[in-house]
């Protein structure tokens, strides 16, 4: 650190923080990564058949007015001639209006990935949380009436499709027991408040959808830790540390716990990009309008600049999520190296 | 509280927006010189006074002159006046922005502002459909929107601008999620409304809408699928509303098609189908067979017309007339080595559809008639059948109340669009329908009409399938309501809300 990590540090950074140069490294494989993501989907949208013009087809709506919509949107050009002003657009940070919103790309995105985040990753909480506890009630008894009981419920909530769930919350605490709101971000009421009462009303309307956002995940979780943690009570670590005293319960908590948590930073690491783009299927039966329902809605209108927005947000948060997750993997393991 | 499938995506009908459903809200808030009545099955419609309190033609009828009220205001206080009236034929009329008056506006040649509060059109011919024509988009701001240059409105977010001038105003917008309106109280028609607040909420999932509905969380729901229909009507706190809607469907031929391009052919598989049964099984009764390319419900409409029947006997011999023969014997016909078989092609996104293709199915396979029911995503059909690819497709339109068959049922051009995606073509269909276009007096032009129906049944571009009936759902809370196929909102000023 003698030179101070000036502008002309990159070889020293290299040498000096190993963390660093691999993070770079990555990022630049990442924008690489960005930008043939980007190129293709562009293709792929353009070579998918229809366009926005294609949806005039109400008999009202005069033929000739899907030619003034082609040539408005340049449609009628060369796709690569439209990739390219896209791209040079897009580096400048100017992704466009969306066809369908009449709003910029930008702004439209910044109101569905935080609703999106906000679900998902209360989701991805319970889903973590809810599985741990999970397979923490069944390794105390492992084999036991507890533990089998478990097992299968959690098979079935990670093999049940997630809108069978989603309705089937609806259905019991929205509509039978009445307990939670079966839509939206907000009451009518809601949206009308400020300050806590907002809050409180947002949080309510919450529950259901973040808890069928967990509970596949849950499931898998479970399964995933129970099998670490038998794995790792034989282990040498945990038997000498019962021989010193231990308590079976502190054994599991304090030792072996940690230990089988570690594959979970890939799977969490992996899930970031499903964080950022949603589950359509959530947020359909819960009228939550994340980036599912924008991408959904902006793939069927064939809402180009909308398509190719959501495209460059889902995949930097591919790349960043990998990115995390390797750095936290070498944070808690000390014997991975960069 | 009202239940929507989806958020509008603008407040300014003209900008670059192709959905009709918005215009029902946006109606809410925006005025239009009259109101259509919905009478258009007695004559073409006629129209009720609203922001013009008069109108007359002139001698010749090639003018109307429309004297509008003098105590309307935007909700910015500004006065309507006749300048805001030129101002949106001038937008309708602009090419940089595609609005679809570009082309209803075809007669009117021009605008003219004789007072603040007078109004002439002028007009190029003269035709039975002039004020509907006039009438056709609502009045929109010229002091707050003419601000704004036309090439920038397709990428111009008018919320902030909006100004308004309707029964109601808009109160608060949570994107995507729920629109609230609220009575304007400087509202200048009559009557003045009941209700406080409308609440549209969207509700994107149809069995989360219908959820909502059952438990009294929605006290309007348009669209209800048929076979929903019963629990609805089951309900006790709500009243089902059927009524004959616009709604029609056929299973589109592709007139250029090898197969298709015979009459004969096109008419064995009307024959072969039984629509009543498929008409009964697909809409649960909630649909009629469709006779014609008008709507049985309209004014036009052919009462004398004879459908084809259900004779799948007549199907054979036709199919045997056109040389369709079982050489193969292997159950399905065929002609020159080449078996009588093609892709009926339906959206993904509509049950309703997937029915009609398979009961198709079945019923064309007792003749002899290979059909593979084959969904293809909604986007992706409109374009195939845009390009002309494909043999024949389970689809549906939804009428206007002008009736006007130019670009359904003419040849289409090579330079000029077209909806005849079928690419039916008939010399004397196309002579019918440019005269009755031309004919100024509409029980005339009905002689003519007629006529055009007879042939196109007989030539059979397409089977004619269904007419829909429109379904929706209001909770009794609801009193004075209504409810029309022209809009649902129609008389909303009238509806009240009992406790």
């Amino acid at each position: 650190m003698r030179q101070g990590g000036g502008a002309d540090g990159g070889s020293g950074a290299r040498r000096h923080n190993p963390l660093l140069a691999f993070a770079l490294r990555r990022l630049g494989s990442g924008a690489l990564l960005l930008l043939l993501v980007a190129t293709a989907t562009f293709a792929l949208v353009s070579f998918a058949p229809g366009d926005i013009a294609s949806r005039l087809s109400d008999p009202r709506i005069p033929p000739a007015a899907r030619e003034r919509w082609r040539q408005h949107f340049g449609l009628d050009r060369p796709w690569p001639e439209r990739y390219g002003e896209w791209l040079g657009a897009a580096v400048r940070g100017d992704f466009g209006t969306s066809w369908l919103h009449h709003r910029g790309v930008g702004a439209v995105l910044g109101e569905a990935v935080p609703r999106t985040l906000l679900l998902t990753s209360v989701g991805l909480l319970l889903e973590l949380a809810g599985g741990i506890a999970l397979a923490l009630s069944q390794i105390r008894r492992p084999h036991g009436t507890a533990d089998r009981t478990i097992t299968v419920v959690t098979l079935a909530a990670y093999a049940m499709p997630t809108f069978v769930v989603a309705l089937g919350l609806v259905y019991l605490f929205s509509f039978r027991l009445g307990l939670f709101p079966a839509s939206h971000l907000l009451s009518p009421e809601g949206e009308m408040a400020t300050g806590w009462r907002r809050v409180a009303d947002l949080l309510h309307h919450l529950v259901l959808p973040a808890v069928a956002v967990g509970v596949a995940g849950a499931g898998a979780v479970a399964r995933y830790v129970r099998g670490s943690l038998l794995d790792e009570r034989t282990q040498g670590y945990i038997v000498a540390a019962r021989a010193r005293g231990c308590s079976q319960w502190r054994a599991t908590l304090v030792h072996a716990l940690p230990n089988s948590l570690l594959p979970l930073i890939t799977m969490v690491g992996l899930s970031i990009p499903f964080l950022v783009s949603g589950s359509l299927v959530v947020e359909v039966v819960f009228a939550w309008p994340g980036m599912g329902l924008a991408m959904y809605n902006a793939a069927l209108a064939r809402d180009v600049p909308m398509l190719m927005g959501g495209t460059v947000v889902a995949t930097v948060a591919v790349v960043v999520g990998n990115l995390v997750a390797d750095i936290a993997y070498a944070a808690a393991d000390p014997r991975i190296r960069l | 509280m009202v239940g929507i499938v989806q958020d509008v995506t603008t407040f300014n009908e003209y900008q670059w927006s192709g959905d009709s459903y918005e215009l029902q809200i946006i109606g809410l808030m925006f005025p239009s010189l009259m109101v259509e009545q919905p009478d258009y099955s007695l004559h073409p419609p006629s129209f009720a006074p609203s922001l013009a309190s008069a109108w007359e033609f002139s001698q010749d009828n090639s003018v109307v002159t429309f004297h509008l009220r003098q105590d309307a205001r935007w909700s910015d206080g500004t006065p309507v006046t006749a300048e805001d009236v030129r101002f949106t034929y001038l937008v309708q009329k602009d090419p940089r922005i595609s609005s679809p008056g570009l082309e209803i506006k075809d007669f009117i040649t021009d605008v003219e502002v004789i007072d603040r509060f007078t109004a002439k059109f002028h007009f190029s011919r003269v035709y039975p459909y002039q004020l509907m024509d006039a009438n056709d988009g609502h009045v929109i701001p010229a002091h707050a929107w003419g601000k704004v240059p036309l090439e920038k409105w397709e990428s111009t977010d008018f919320e902030p601008i909006l100004v308004t001038s309707g029964p109601f105003r808009l109160a608060s917008h949570s994107r995507g999620q729920t629109l609230v309106l609220e009575r304007d109280p400087d509202w200048w028609g009559s009557p003045r409304p009941n209700l406080d607040r409308v609440v549209l909420r969207v509700i994107p999932d149809v069995s989360s809408q219908l959820n909502q509905l059952l438990s009294g969380d929605l006290h309007l729901l348009e669209l209800i699928p048929p076979r929903e229909a019963g629990r609805v009507r089951a309900h006790p706190d709500l009243e089902l509303i059927a009524q004959p809607g616009l709604l029609w469907g056929f299973i589109g031929w592709n007139n250029r098609d090898p197969v298709f391009a015979d009459r004969r052919v096109r008419r064995a598989m009307s024959l072969a189908i039984n629509r009543t049964a498929l008409v009964d099984t697909a809409y649960h009764g909630f649909a009629k067979v469709a006779n014609g390319p008008i709507l049985s419900s309209m004014w036009a409409y052919n009462k004398a017309i004879q459908p084809l029947p259900f004779d799948p006997e007549q199907a054979r011999r036709l199919l045997a007339e056109a040389g369709w023969r079982d050489s193969d014997a292997d159950g399905v016909l065929d002609r020159g080595g080449r078996a009588l078989e093609f892709d009926l092609l339906y959206p993904s996104s509509n049950p309703i559809r997937h029915d009609i293709a398979v009961l198709a199915q079945a019923d064309l396979a007792r003749v002899g008639v290979a059909c593979r029911p084959t969904q293809v995503e909604f986007t992706s059909l409109l374009a195939r059948q845009e390009s002309g690819d494909f043999q024949a497709t389970v689809t549906a339109w939804s009428e206007a109340t002008k009736i006007d068959l130019t670009s359904a049922w003419t040849t289409p051009s090579a330079t000029q669009g077209s909806n005849n995606f079928m690419a039916y073509s008939n010399p004397e269909v196309d002579r019918l329908i440019a005269a009755a276009r031309e004919e100024s007096d509409h029980t005339r032009a009905k002689v003519i009409l007629d006529r055009i129906q007879e042939i196109l049944v007989d030539d059979q571009p397409v089977t004619f399938l269904y007419e829909a009936q429109q379904l929706t759902a209001i909770s009794r809370r609801v009193g004075g309501a209504d409810i029309n196929p022209l809009s649902v909102f129609f008389n909303v000023q009238d509806w009240y809300l009992t406790p």
